[in-house]
């Protein structure tokens, strides 16, 4: 069951303008049907999509605050068919062999689910019924609402190689004269894995019908993870970090057997001892990130729904909440050769425990970049989240030259300096002055007048007390770094 | 890159050889490495070029008091951008505890000192150290380090550089002279000399003489 346009169900869409949600990496994950009408398709990178509507509305999707709004349909769907696995916002799978059975056949069963999904949010949803749930994917995809496909092979077989959900390795089979995925499950999987490695194979089977390779790892059992919680859990910002360390646990343990979860089972106990069960699926292996997400989503959507009545959710804050892999592969993270798993997984572990004790923003990592001054040449970023694209193959003339300062304060604090026609003789380093024994500069910095950004000079000033960057701007010095 | 140690110097004392001063700059599992001076003196870079040299591929973790620390030095020492985790805390009670939180899984950490933390505190972090078999660098960003904490004491005495001239040139080699005390030299105060160049060699060119008492640094 998927709802194409569920990032756009938000207040600030504009329901009579081409509108289209973005995600994180730029490429389009929504649109409604002025957009779809214009040109614009699921996919494209947004530049694509904009200088083919100029006039779409573009929004940054937020997937916590989705799955929020989504929990109700959820709930609505589960009321009918009791597993139900999410894989995003607004997409659901739910094996349907018992509710069939329960409900007398597939189109009853499709009846119900369409009419109690659209009583809660509305039409614009489309339902897929196949085998196996990459063909019900595709299936929904197609369907005006509902598509039932009859047989999984000879549907996909009409499918275009695009279906595979790689814009590379499709360009490549239809280079290679392969156009549908039904040429491509005639061809030996052998050849395919020998040209396109572990790819190759995994669209062969998606070709077949053959959603995923069979676990070919034994996995030991309890492998669940669970906290216990008193006061009751109910604080959005305290689930974030309660999701990333049971999520860490979780893949951490997976990993140290070779094994990654695919689904995920997502259990909260009430404080009334209500339990609620959800299942997360992901086509890729669960990595820490991906499933902490899901988790701060779940229990988000569970503390929302109660605490504004919208669903049952979660009344009085979670006193349990259990973790546990419901399907793995062996596709498990693969450690530089000089790395061993348990060194990994508990340094992992001292940093989750470090951000909660100074925050998330107080445990950070850094990937070089251009720029002109030490400040510039740095890309923060939180750790455990996915570092910055940033490159550094532009030339920066007037650059500091190496080596760089060792401490550069975030605000650069003002410097006396006592300069005798245009030379620096003494420095103040705290309540005594120093002399200038030799320096260096000034490296002109011209600034950027149309961004009020005025020019300034930097010297390297050597003193018996070490050596100093400072930066000279309109009269004033500043110390801009220290040689340390 | 990979920093450099390496001697040049001939012994002043029977029995003193190259392979004792080597020795000397090594971080140890278990064992601190204590660093005192003023900002300006190149304790910084010391302390990351031996983390560099000894880490390999793990993590190090880099506990910054003032937030000033800039990773592109760290990378010029030979740190690693994905190696480096750097964790900003000034309160000495939220610094206690995430010190405490990283030596249960990080085997090297370079941790600043604010002010404010006390004696008794370093002395279990000390013994945590020992019984986690980490490696720790501690620079106090004031004073001192209360005595017996560090396996080595290095504190900074001069500095000077060379490459500059008047509103010439740019700064290219360093040399920073220390005394270095406590259990590692027996008891001794040592003093030792080394060249840095800002990027990947730290070079020790000597370390024998028994430093002068009463002598001043910077």
């Amino acid at each position: 069951m998927w709802y194409p346009d569920w990032p756009l169900r938000r207040p600030d869409a504009p329901p009579d303008n081409p509108a289209q949600a973005v995600g994180e990496d730029n490429r389009v994950l929504a649109i409604n049907a002025l957009a779809a009408n214009a040109g614009i398709r699921h996919g494209m990178r947004r530049g694509e999509a904009e200088a083919i509507c100029p006039t779409v509305f573009t929004i940054a999707s937020d997937p916590a605050i989705e799955a929020v709004r989504f929990e109700p349909v959820a709930q609505a769907i589960e009321e009918l068919i009791p597993t139900i696995e999410l894989a995003a916002p607004g997409l659901v799978f739910a094996p349907i062999a018992g509710a069939v059975k329960y409900y007398g056949g597939e189109a009853a069963l499709v009846n119900l689910v369409a009419k109690e999904i659209d009583s809660v949010a509305g039409p614009g949803f489309k339902i897929g019924l196949a085998a196996g749930p990459f063909a019900a994917q595709r299936a929904a995809e197609l369907a005006a609402p509902v598509y039932i496909v009859e047989d999984d092979a000879s549907f996909l077989a009409s499918l275009d190689v695009a279906a595979l959900g790689s814009e590379e390795l499709a360009a490549t089979f239809r280079w290679l004269g392969i156009t549908t995925l039904g040429a491509l499950a005639e061809l030996p999987r052998d050849a395919l894995t020998t040209r396109f490695g572990p790819l190759g194979t995994q669209a062969h089977r998606l070709a077949r019908g053959l959603d995923r390779a069979p676990q070919s790892r034994v996995i030991p059992p309890d492998l669940d993870v669970e906290e216990r919680f008193s006061p009751p859990l109910e604080n959005l910002e305290q689930a974030a970090f309660i999701s990333r360390a049971m999520a860490h646990r979780l893949v951490s343990e997976l990993r140290s057997h070779g094994a990654a979860p695919h689904r995920v089972e997502v259990a909260a106990e009430a404080a009334d001892g209500t339990m609620r069960v959800r299942t997360w699926r992901n086509r890729d292996p669960f990595d820490e990130a991906s499933l902490s997400e899901r988790v701060r989503w779940q229990l988000c959507a569970w503390l929302d729904s109660a605490r504004f009545r919208s669903g049952p959710g979660i009344r009085g804050g979670v006193v349990r909440l259990r973790i546990a892999p419901a399907d793995v592969s062996d596709r498990g993270r693969q450690l530089a050769l000089t790395q061993d798993a348990r060194s990994v997984a508990e340094a992992e572990r001292a940093f989750i425990q470090t951000q909660a004790i100074v925050g998330l923003d107080g445990v950070v990592q850094a990937r070089p970049k251009g720029g002109r001054t030490p400040g510039d040449r740095v890309a923060w970023y939180r750790w455990g989240e996915p570092p910055p694209e940033v490159g550094d193959d532009a030339p920066w003339p007037g650059r500091i030259p190496d080596p760089t300062p060792t401490l550069v304060p975030a605000e650069a604090p003002v410097l006396e300096v006592e300069w005798d026609a245009g030379m620096p003789t003494r420095v103040r380093l705290g309540s005594r002055w120093v002399e200038v024994i030799s320096w260096a500069g000034p490296w002109r910095d011209i600034g950027r007048w149309w961004e009020g950004i005025g020019p300034c000079d930097r010297y390297q000033l050597v003193t018996s007390a070490g050596a100093f960057l400072c930066e000279v701007r309109e009269g004033k010095a500043y110390l801009a770094g220290v040689y340390d | 890159m990979v920093a450099q140690i390496w001697t040049a110097f001939e012994p002043a004392t029977a029995g003193d050889t190259g392979v004792e001063l080597d020795n000397l700059l090594h971080l140890e599992p278990g064992r601190i490495i204590g660093l005192v001076g003023h900002p300006g003196f190149g304790l910084t870079r010391v302390g990351l070029s031996l983390l560099a040299a000894q880490a390999g591929r793990n993590s190090i973790a880099y506990l910054d008091v003032r937030g000033w620390l800039c990773p592109v030095a760290a990378w010029e020492s030979g740190v690693d951008p994905d190696q480096l985790v750097i964790v900003r805390c000034n309160d000495p009670v939220r610094w206690g505890r995430a010190l405490t939180a990283l030596l249960e899984g990080v085997g090297w950490i370079y941790a600043e000192i604010p002010r404010g933390v006390k004696e008794a505190q370093l002395r279990r972090i000390a013994s945590l150290v020992r019984s986690r078999r980490s490696s720790l660098i501690l620079r106090p960003v004031q004073g001192d380090l209360p005595s017996g904490v560090a396996f080595l004491r290095l504190q900074a005495r001069e500095v000077e550089w060379e490459g500059t001239a008047a509103g010439h040139g740019r700064l290219t080699i360093r040399s920073i002279s220390f005394t270095a005390s406590g259990k590692a030299t027996r008891g001794m105060s040592r003093q030792i000399d080394l060249e840095d160049n800002g990027t990947d060699a730290l070079r020790v060119v000597s370390g024998l003489a028994v430093a002068p008492p009463g002598r001043a640094a910077g």
